[in-house]
């Protein structure tokens, strides 16, 4: 990969993360219902002078045009300024809440890689025979049940079964390493089984395309062990449209997973932007789809990346 | 050998209630700290622990004393506070006098911006009168009107010298309250540790609580069975039933926040009171607190029934009797024989969009055709701001003071009259009824307006849920009050 690929990359991006920006700035101020209105909900004592006063301090009287570049100003200079709700300075709570969901991510993104891989690759080998029809039956499950379900299963499960187990109450990797892999794990499960019932069927499909191919033909000739023909000759082959799903998946799990982070009570980046959205905490919002989407194109150039690793033929140009 | 044995078990039993540490799951967090500005009820719920008013609420939210010690109306226009001696902030400065006014000229600047200000804003002057006097000079004689005020969130007392060192109370507190705020981290947690301060002897039994932040009930419940928590906020009764009362300890109460129809009495056909009483009799109450809140739940009237000194009890207003007969008839001598089409806005939170469904069968069966709009709760504030709305169904935070319950609602202009309601008659009363001292003739006054309230019905009034915090056995000294307020969390200690 060349400096000059990730550079070229890197420009062409630069609008795709602006639109992205754009459309959510002009949705969530599309959306009726502003900060101010949010604030004083429906028991507020204000006159009305005094709400205008409010919508002056925080800039909100202004043409949306005005306010656009003036966020894009400030944030260009790094500045990203304070929650209108809680007074804190939005990087602050951004940078707080990231550690959890790359956590939560990467604890997920392993579980599925891991099981997702093995089963699609079992599955592939023994095809059409009755363990195939198990794992078929079980991505299709994983596939169909929606997470908040999976996770509420799990916790009726897991709640009562082990006493002293921390389901709930996320506590942070460096203050007790078990307690926060205790919290993480059921939350993990559940986005990482989901994840998997789609990499089982992609590595699945992607296997069978391969097996099918001369080169396996000439290697087994050639008495090739089947370890050796399945894990080096046809896996490595079969991986590429495994990493470009797990890059989507990737993608959609730094954005936030609102609704397990939700049911977990986990003080992630979703909720975040969840509460954000709720309250329209605008600087928040826009902010946090501006890392976001930084995050995804990032992501996407890391994947090419790996493409050439696993295929040399693959060339960035 | 006895007295001893006695003795040592009892210092041993008060150390052992002494301490403790308390895990509280509840639904929503904090939306900013500083207690002028606050208006999110979790922001409340935080607060009162940390922060104290000039008064405070019994059990029955009865007024007390708090920072000022006792208070006196000498007459309708004046209030004395005396101000409590030897209370000290959590930063260890002593309360002054100074600190209270400050705290209420901070409020009445237009540029703080503060929700309190309106409670105010017939307050003339504030003076001290000496070290530990402080008076409260009105413009209008309405001295018993505005008292329960002192007591809320809102007009919390802050520390003069703390704020003008440059601290942001949104971010950083110093109270004078039972606990002070040891870690707050966002979307997470909120840790309140013993202020060793407090003036009260004895308060607060427990060293330290932790309010972890759950948004979704299924998570409380399970966080509770899994003792990960002491004690959850459950909303739903049905969730209760999961915890049997010998394994736990449920508590509940009233609340005085009540449900309601909201009219909009200048849109067709709801300008007629005819029409809008034809609905107060077609709605059957009972019917909704039995489906809705699985009978955990009070038909109200305008002020709910527990408030005995003012309230008029549902049972005397013949429009709130169930009579679809009488509500027909209305409708034909109003000149809708055959019924008419309306919407109601409301919202997916508090069990509004089932409220909703109850009242759309029961107005079917006078031929009143109902189509509920369900919207996100920021486009439903606008529209219930800007009066866009034949009807909504909402809830409101109640009061004990009826003319804080009323006024502001009522009042033809008003600042929450979205009804656009006017009454000449009811503006009288309003008027009257906070510029008297007397209890007796305040109680005639207010009985007036209640009864004129659901004649006009700008607002069909349905009832109020209980609430429910279900803890471990071990928890005990716990108290929920009807304004929802956690201030029992002082008295509160673990076994």
């Amino acid at each position: 990969m060349t400096l000059g690929y990730v550079l070229r990359r890197i420009i062409v991006s630069v609008p795709t993360v602006l639109l992205v920006v754009l459309m959510v700035f002009v949705a969530i101020h599309l959306v009726p219902g502003t900060a101010v209105d949010m604030m004083l909900g429906t028991q507020n004592y204000l006159t009305e002078d005094q709400i205008r006063q409010l919508y002056h301090q925080y800039g909100l009287d202004k043409p949306l045009v005005v306010q656009y570049f003036a966020w894009l100003k400030n944030t260009l200079s790094f500045n990203f300024g304070v929650s209108l709700r809680t007074g804190k300075p939005v990087l602050q709570l951004i940078l707080s809440r990231l550690p959890v969901t790359l956590e939560l991510a990467a604890l997920s993104m392993a579980i599925a890689l891991t099981l997702g891989i093995v089963l699609g690759v079992v599955s592939a080998v023994k095809r059409n025979g009755f363990i195939d029809d198990i794992i078929k039956v079980f991505s299709l499950i994983g596939i169909s049940s929606p997470a908040f379900w999976i996770g509420s299963i799990f916790i009726v499960l897991f709640s009562g079964l082990f006493r002293g187990f921390n389901i709930f109450g996320y506590v942070p990797i460096d203050r007790d390493l078990l307690k926060n892999l205790q919290s993480m794990l059921l939350p993990s499960l559940t986005l990482g089984l989901m994840i998997c019932a789609q990499i089982v069927r992609v590595t699945r499909a992607s296997m069978l395309d391969v097996l099918r191919q001369e080169y396996i033909k000439t290697a087994m000739a050639k008495g090739v062990s089947r370890t050796v023909l399945i894990f080096k000759h046809a896996l490595k082959n079969a991986l590429i449209p495994v990493v470009t799903v797990s890059g989507i998946q990737l993608g959609y799990l730094i954005g936030g997973t609102i609704v397990i982070e939700n049911l977990f009570a986990l003080p992630g980046l979703g909720r975040l932007l969840l509460q954000a959205v709720n309250e329209r905490d605008y600087p928040v919002v826009q902010s946090i789809v501006l890392f976001v989407a930084i995050m995804i194109v990032a992501l996407n150039i890391l994947i090419d990346f790996v493409y050439t690793l696993l295929d040399p033929r693959v060339e960035l140009k | 050998m006895k007295r001893l044995l006695v003795a040592v078990v009892l210092f041993a039993s008060v150390v052992l209630l002494a301490s403790g540490k308390l895990t509280i799951a509840v639904d929503v967090e904090p939306v900013g700290l500083d207690p002028h500005l606050v208006t999110a009820f979790a922001s409340h719920r935080i607060l009162e622990n940390v922060y104290d008013g000039l008064l405070r609420f019994g059990e029955n939210l009865e007024l007390l004393p708090n920072l000022a010690e006792s208070y006196e109306i000498p007459d309708p226009y004046t209030i004395v506070f005396r101000i409590r001696q030897n209370v000290k902030f959590h930063d260890g400065r002593p309360l002054t006098v100074e600190d209270v006014i400050f705290s209420f000229k901070r409020i009445l600047d237009p540029e703080t911006k503060s929700p309190a200000a309106a409670f105010y804003q017939d307050v003339d002057s504030i003076e001290a009168v000496d070290e530990r006097t402080v008076k409260f000079k009105l413009k209008k004689p309405m001295a018993s009107a505005i008292l329960p005020n002192f007591a809320g969130v809102n007009s919390s007392i802050i520390s003069k010298k703390f704020f003008e060192s440059g601290k942001n109370l949104q971010l950083e507190t110093n109270g004078t309250g039972p606990f002070y705020l040891a870690e707050y981290v966002a979307g997470n947690y909120i840790v309140l540790k013993k202020n060793p301060y407090y003036f009260v002897q004895g308060q607060p039994v427990l060293d330290e609580i932790k309010f972890v932040f759950m948004p979704e009930e299924l998570s409380r419940v399970a966080a509770l069975k899994n003792r990960d928590v002491d004690m959850a906020k459950i909303s739903e009764p049905l969730n209760v039933r999961q915890f049997s009362a010998d394994k736990y300890n449920i508590f509940k109460s009233a609340t005085l926040s009540y449900y309601l129809i909201g009219i909009n009495t200048t849109r067709k056909p709801f300008d007629d009171p005819r029409v809008r009483n034809a609905l107060n009799y077609a709605i059957n109450r009972d019917a909704i607190v039995k489906t809705v809140a699985f009978g955990e739940g009070v038909v109200t009237g305008p002020m709910h029934p527990s408030i005995k000194v003012w309230a008029l009890p549902p049972e005397e207003f013949e429009e709130y009797k169930y009579n679809p007969a009488k509500a027909k008839e209305l409708l034909a001598q109003a000149g809708y024989p055959s019924g008419f089409e309306f919407s109601i806005v409301t919202s997916a939170r508090y069990n509004f969009d089932k409220v909703a469904q109850v009242i759309q069968a029961q107005l079917a069966q006078i031929g009143v055709k109902v189509n509920i709009e369900l919207v996100e709760w920021g486009i439903f504030i606008k529209r219930w701001r800007e009066s866009d709305f034949d009807a909504f169904i909402s809830m409101n935070s109640g009061s004990m003071e009826p003319d804080i319950q009323f006024y502001r609602h009522f009042k033809t202009g008003g600042s929450t009259n979205v009804f656009k309601f006017s009454n000449p008659k009811v503006d009288e009363l309003l008027e009257l009824g906070r510029s008297t001292v007397d209890t007796e003739k305040r109680k005639q006054i207010y009985n007036e307006l209640q009864r004129l309230l659901v004649k006009e019905s700008p607002v069909i009034f349905l009832y109020c849920a209980n609430q429910f915090f279900v803890a471990d056995r071990s928890v005990e000294g716990f108290k929920l009050l009807p304004n929802e307020s956690l201030i029992f969390l002082r008295e509160t200690y673990k076994k």
